[in-house]
């Protein structure tokens, strides 16, 4: 049981692992053409220049692929092969019943695990040729699409529209509660399933046009390294000469959003180092929260800049969130004595 | 002993490199010969060649997320665990593998 828990987590993360580009190009590319073209008063955001214009729809087609492909990719992970083509079907169901992201991971479950069913059929030798051409793609795409139809669409559909309506108008404390949990989650592992799990909501809430969830996760999602680069340059006596020189790469790994930039020093020192990744990181996506901090790119960092909404806050809240770590941590710390550090600072090679 | 591995994680820019570096120093550590095939989001890279399988003694597929062409090991002994393993402790993790791959030859 344990076991196949694992697996879905693992199937997930697969399908989600091919849709990030997706929601990249979409994210990215709409965002900077509603940018580029200015928002009129009481209008909202107007295209008119034809090349942004042009760009706003190479964006909205990305988008348009986007729960097709978790949907098509959870099922290869699941049933290899034979499972992306029901699993893309279901997906393009899912996203015209308006079942969203939701829709898209049940899609892609029925699809991956009626393949890898129908695959493992025992048929004579002589059916065996029109197994993977016929009978796997048409029996599997039947059974997802018409579970989809009749069966968990409409329900999925209600739900997902109570869960976005919910988000986009939830109250100012809840939204920084909300932060404040996924903030945490971020930090703990570092690029980890908890942090992915975050992340994952945070990715799939852009594609349902929701950017305040992802907003504050982007600013979590740097502080780790940003913050424990920081804390080596303040206090050096408190870090090994390998850790000093991680931290220079932690600092340029969190420029760019990747919070595995923290893993040396967390590896070396858990006990020390991951409270206080998670409480900087918790408080900076909590700050975020509380200025609508929005970000249209599935990924975190000063990189995302260009396509933050209030770009001025997310800066203010990742300085917060990186000044609360480093102090932290350098207050936790004590200096050491490197002829004493035998084993190596623990860096995970 | 020759060890093929596979290391692969859902964003595939830092643990899939990671796990990959640490797997290849540690096996190298303990005197053995190593391959790692990383599927990053760039795709597969050192690619794994179907000789290299035959003539490995052991899988290690240190994978988050559903790896490409894992059909070319189905007749191997398959040791599987995640990306973040291989980087925290990439040498009892092969330590592990060799002994559950002793005991499963017995």
């Amino acid at each position: 049981m344990n076991e196949e828990l694992k697996n879905i987590r693992q199937y997930l993360m697969t399908g989600v692992s091919y849709m990030i580009p997706i929601v990249v190009i979409g994210g990215v590319l709409i965002a900077l053409a509603i940018a580029l073209s200015g928002v009129e008063a009481g209008k909202g955001a107007v295209v008119t220049n034809p090349i942004f214009k042009n760009m706003l729809d190479i964006g909205v087609a990305a988008f348009s692929m986007m729960v097709p492909v978790l949907a098509g990719f959870i099922a290869y992970g699941i049933a290899d092969r034979p499972g992306i083509a029901p699993g893309l079907v279901g997906g393009v169901l899912a996203a015209n019943l308006k079942a969203g992201f939701l829709g898209g991971i049940v899609a892609g479950f029925i699809a991956g695990y009626v393949a890898r069913w129908i695959k493992g059929w025992q048929v004579p030798l002589n059916l065996k040729p029109i197994m993977p051409i016929f009978v796997i793609p048409l029996l599997s795409a039947l059974i997802v699409g018409g579970l989809m139809i009749y069966v968990v669409g409409t329900p999925i559909a209600g739900l997902m529209e109570a869960m976005t309506s919910g988000l986009k108008a939830m109250g100012q404390g809840n939204a920084i509660l909300l932060s404040l949990v996924m903030g945490a989650m971020i930090a703990f592992d570092m690029g980890g399933p908890v942090n992915k799990v975050a992340f994952m909501f945070g990715v799939v809430m852009i594609g349902e046009g929701v950017y305040t969830v992802m907003g504050p996760v982007a600013v979590a999602i740097c502080i780790p390294p940003l913050g424990m680069g920081l804390a080596t340059l303040l206090a050096p006596k408190k870090y090994s000469e390998m850790e000093r020189e991680a931290g220079y790469g932690a600092l340029a790994m969190g420029m760019i959003g990747i919070t595995e930039g923290a893993i040396p020093f967390a590896a070396g020192d858990p006990i020390r180092v991951i409270p206080s990744i998670v409480v900087g990181s918790a408080i900076g996506a909590a700050v975020a929260a509380m200025f609508g901090v929005g970000d249209h790119a599935p990924h975190g960092g000063p990189i995302v800049l260009p396509v933050v909404d209030n770009p001025f806050m997310f800066i203010v809240a990742i300085l917060i969130g990186v000044g609360i770590t480093a102090v932290m941590v350098n207050i936790l710390k004590k200096p050491v004595h490197e002829e004493l550090d035998s084993d190596g600072t623990g860096i995970g090679a | 002993m020759k060890i093929i591995a596979v290391t692969a994680c859902p964003t595939g820019i830092a643990h899939t490199y990671m796990a990959a570096a640490a797997l290849q120093k540690a096996a190298i550590s303990l005197g053995h010969a190593i391959k790692v095939e990383t599927q990053g989001s760039i795709g597969i890279e050192n690619k794994i060649t179907l000789k290299e399988v035959d003539e490995a003694d052991l899988v290690i597929l240190a994978a988050d997320v559903a790896i490409k062409e894992e059909v070319r090991f189905k007749n191997k002994f398959v040791y599987r665990t995640e990306s973040q393993k291989a980087i925290k402790n990439p040498k009892a993790l092969i330590t592990e593998a060799l002994t559950q791959l002793s005991e499963n030859n017995k």
